[in-house]
């Protein structure tokens, strides 16, 4: 029988409550390997620091963050595999996720010490050894029926501190396991799965915090960020993302109030007004800022809140020690499209300039001052953006008041086409910055939406005003398309076309390539400079994960989950048609040169 | 995240990506087990709601125990969390499950009837109405209800985010009510703040302020005038079945036209301090 637990009665009467122990100790499955790990060099005993995670970038032998570095550029200077040999890369191995649990895998990957970490569909983590790709231990979070994870039973991946890696489930939870073991250190309820709330991004660590967004929620709820200490997954800060919302501290004791009361918002709507923070940030140890994406507004139609909204659809800058907000850019002030801006925000130096960019759902690739977050430009990445003509000096928006969908009345009102479609010009597949091109290379979607208010749709048994949505693709012959960006002009150097939407990360490195994955299977290398294509291999099923490379040994190695999932097969219309036909899995892969 | 933007795949699609979803359990089968397991709303007061005790009651609760008694069958009810859209809890629900495992229930309650949003919805069979629902207003005692809306400004208002009412009062006549509306979770919630005396208007589903009027009606009183420009004429609420269990669908609504008929469930709804509505659709 079905057994849905209550909000009144069941199994987390309670679920604050701290549990030193593992809390579903009884239900989770950890297998040890056979063959126990080899013990490890000293060096590695006591686990990654702060300043190892700090230092990410420039230890290729190691990834021990999303991003392979806390700024998240994605960029390896290794050169072993280069533009001129890549053609000969071949599998070194690969390990299934097994179970019948074959969803999207959109993890990264971590490796470090003889090990990769990978998250995969269903909240389960599994240790491989990094040579072989023996599995050493597995962990499966024991979900509660009832669950709502609203996209997807994704995971886009671990954290590693110490002893420790870290990752978030879908019933909303932080687990922090023992790394050589598997067993479980500790397991804090970040909020209420019964509420509608989960979690699928990558947990971040920086001074010993562990700082993440939220996501999920029933209807209404304001996105925040927050700290934990990492050692124990105590609460340190929380800070909601909606001007009007108090913050709070250690202890649960209230700190400062998010921006000012009522100052883009009428009434009480700052108190259900969106923002989550779904998909993690970036940290810049240089300025010691976390960046962070917020999520658009809600009620969905955008003539009942007047204002800008503050700050949803936005990037915020955060001190991490006190959770103060310290700068924000709204990318949609107003937004009317659902044009989410979780994005990654990319710190990276240009003529001498401390600068970060984002390439947002709504189609403009933003060049910010990441100091202060003064705008520097906005420039179009996909070849359509009907709701703003462009970006003036301030940084702000030039709407065409024709494509901002009308307000709903007792009839169904006038469908309007807005490009991009609200899964975006980029989704939350991450793009990569190429510190030897200095080019930002971008997984972009060209699709748009005809959007319309509904008169009459049915929410909770009830009548209600409803949005509707159609996606459709802009081209016959292509959605996705991968460019290669130059952020100081704004201009594309080179663009890839694929067939299906492109839903996965990007890496680059010092060996003039840049890699992704397709829904069709492939992950692809193409030279960082031309755009050629050098490499494909199909992974036999679609690649929604982030690639990584490392070298171990003298050797270098790229990894990548396949798995087909994510978004993209959930909605109808002409886009799940170029995708039907693509099979589950759940695999990682790791390539390498052939020993000469 | 928005309304409605995620109806996921229906018809011939949606089998070829979830081949293995079963068939949903024959009459028979039913009738073998013993049990129909019964789909009903969480925290939605009047229809399904848990009491002081956790006791899951209501009209809709009761219906179902009523619908599994006449088959010979014990209900085995659960209140679920409502998703994006009705049709997100059909899917859910009824023909298919949530990814993350649990089972589908033989029957959902509280399904709108409406043929637009049948064919929206082909994976599920829905039927077997029993009320119509509305829209009504309710005021403290000592506000006027019968003025014209936009004079209510200055007011406190309660709505549920997101509902037609919400809409109404924070859309309707410029906008000019926008700042008094006080957004809850539920239209139970709406009327309470009335009697609490933290908000003198309150718009919700006629059966929530009926329910209402039945324990405090000393501290409300009904709008009796229309309201103008309201953008919903009502709806009628049944049942659904899978599409597969047609036979099923068919038996419940000759079940429930005769429970209409013989007042079973203008009882159930009178219990509760709701007035019968006869259903548009039948």
């Amino acid at each position: 029988m079905t057994f849905r637990i209550t909000r009144t009665a069941g199994l987390l009467a309670g679920a604050s409550l701290a549990f030193a122990a593992p809390s579903f100790a009884a239900g989770d499955q950890v297998t040890p390997a056979a063959a126990t790990a080899a013990a490890a060099a000293a060096a590695t005993a006591a686990g990654p620091t702060d300043a190892d995670l700090m230092n990410d970038e420039k230890t290729p032998g190691d990834i021990l963050t999303y991003g392979m570095g806390p700024r998240g550029q994605r960029f390896s200077p290794l050169t072993t595999i280069n533009a001129g040999n890549v053609s000969n890369m071949v599998p070194a191995f690969s390990a299934s996720l097994g179970g019948e649990k074959q969803r999207g895998q959109e993890a990264q990957p971590i490796v470090y010490d003889g090990m990769i970490y990978v998250t995969g569909s269903y909240s389960r983590l599994f240790a491989f050894d990094a040579k072989t790709g023996e599995e050493m231990w597995q962990y499966d979070a024991r979900l509660p029926d009832g669950i709502m994870p609203c996209c997807d039973v994704v995971n886009r991946g671990a954290a590693i501190y110490g002893d420790k890696i870290i990752f978030g489930t879908l019933d909303a939870h932080m687990v922090a396991l023992n790394r050589k073991t598997g067993k479980v250190i500790w397991n804090k309820t970040l909020a209420p799965f019964d509420a509608g709330y989960s979690f699928t991004a990558a947990p971040m660590i920086v001074k010993g915090k562990v700082i993440y967004g939220n996501s999920g929620g029933e209807f209404g709820v304001i996105g925040k960020v927050e700290a934990r200490d990492v050692n124990t997954g105590e609460l340190i800060w929380s800070r909601p993302t909606i001007e009007g919302n108090m913050g709070v501290g250690a202890g649960g004791k209230p700190t400062t109030m998010t921006g000012k009361l009522n100052a883009s918002w009428e009434g009480d709507q700052w108190k259900t007004g969106g923002g989550a923070t779904w998909l993690g940030g970036t940290y810049d140890p240089d300025t010691n800022l976390v960046f962070i994406g917020t999520g658009n507004p809600s009620p969905w139609n955008s003539h009942l809140r007047p204002g800008d909204n503050l700050y949803t659809a936005s990037t915020l800058a955060i001190d991490p020690d006190s959770g103060e907000i310290k700068w924000h850019y709204q990318t949609t002030p107003h937004d009317g499209w659902d044009y989410d801006g979780v994005n990654e925000f990319i710190p990276f130096d240009m003529d001498g300039k401390k600068l970060g960019a984002k390439a947002d759902r709504n189609g403009f690739f933003f060049v910010l001052d990441r100091t202060n977050g003064k705008f520097v430009s906005a420039k179009p990445f996909v070849s359509k953006t009907t709701w703003a003509k462009g970006f003036d000096a301030k940084g702000k928006p030039m709407f065409d008041p024709a494509n901002r969908p009308g307000a709903p009345s007792t009839e169904k009102g006038t469908t309007v086409f807005s490009a991009p479609s609200f899964l975006g010009g980029k989704n939350w597949m991450p793009m990569s910055y190429s510190q030897q091109t200095n080019m930002f290379y971008i997984p972009s979607n060209e699709w748009g939406m005809d959007i319309w208010n509904e008169p009459i749709a049915y929410k909770k048994g009830a009548a209600y005003l409803g949005a509707g949505f159609t996606i459709k693709p802009l081209y016959d012959d292509h959605i996705g398309v991968l460019r290669a960006m130059d952020p100081k002009t704004g201009k594309i150097a080179w663009e890839y076309k694929n067939k299906a939407p492109l839903w996965g990360g990007v890496l680059s490195t010092a060996g003039n390539l840049v890699f992704t994955g397709t829904p069709e299977g492939y992950l692809k290398a193409f030279d960082a400079k031309t755009g050629k294509e050098l490499w494909k291999f199909n992974t036999g099923s679609g690649v929604v994960g982030s690639p990584v490379t490392w070298e171990d040994g003298g050797e270098q190695y790229v990894a990548v989950m396949s798995g087909w999932g994510g978004a993209v097969p959930l909605w109808g219309g002409e886009v799940a048609k170029a995708v039907q036909h693509i099979n589950q899995g759940g695999a990682l892969w790791v390539f390498k040169l052939p020993k000469s | 995240m928005s309304t409605s933007r995620r109806s996921l795949l229906g018809g011939a699609l949606a089998l070829a990506c979830f081949p293995g979803a079963a068939r949903a359990r024959t009459i028979e089968k039913l009738k073998a087990d013993g049990v129909l397991r019964v789909a009903v709303y969480r925290d939605f007061e009047p229809w399904s709601w848990r009491d002081a005790s956790s006791k899951l009651i209501g009209i809709d609760v009761e219906i179902g125990e009523l619908i599994a008694k006449t088959l010979g069958l014990r209900a085995e009810t659960v209140d679920f969390l409502a998703d994006e859209d009705v049709g997100d809890d059909l899917r859910n629900m009824i023909w298919r499950g949530s990814l993350v495992g649990g089972t589908v229930s033989d029957i959902m309650m509280h399904v709108p009837v409406d043929r637009q949003f049948a064919l929206a919805n082909d994976r599920a069979v829905i039927g077997g109405p029993y009320y119509r629902e509305g829209f009504m207003m309710a005021c403290a005692l000592d506000t006027d209800c019968e003025v014209p809306p936009p004079q209510f400004k200055g007011r406190k208002l309660a709505a549920e985010l997101d509902s037609i009412p919400d809409f109404y009062l924070s859309g309707g006549f410029g906008g000019v009510l926008r700042s008094d509306v006080t957004h809850v979770l539920s239209g139970a919630a709406a009327i309470d703040s009335v009697k609490q005396g933290k908000a003198d208007v309150a718009l919700a589903t006629r059966a929530q302020v009926e329910h209402a009027m039945q324990a405090g009606a000393e501290r409300l009183k009904v709008r009796k005038g229309p309201l103008p420009a309201l953008p919903s004429p009502g709806w009628d609420v049944g049942v659904a079945v899978k599409d597969d269990a047609r036979d099923l669908a068919d038996l419940l609504d000759q079940m429930i036209a005769g429970f209409r008929k013989d007042g079973q469930i203008d009882a159930i709804l009178a219990k509760h301090g709701v007035t019968p509505h006869a259903p548009l659709s039948v």
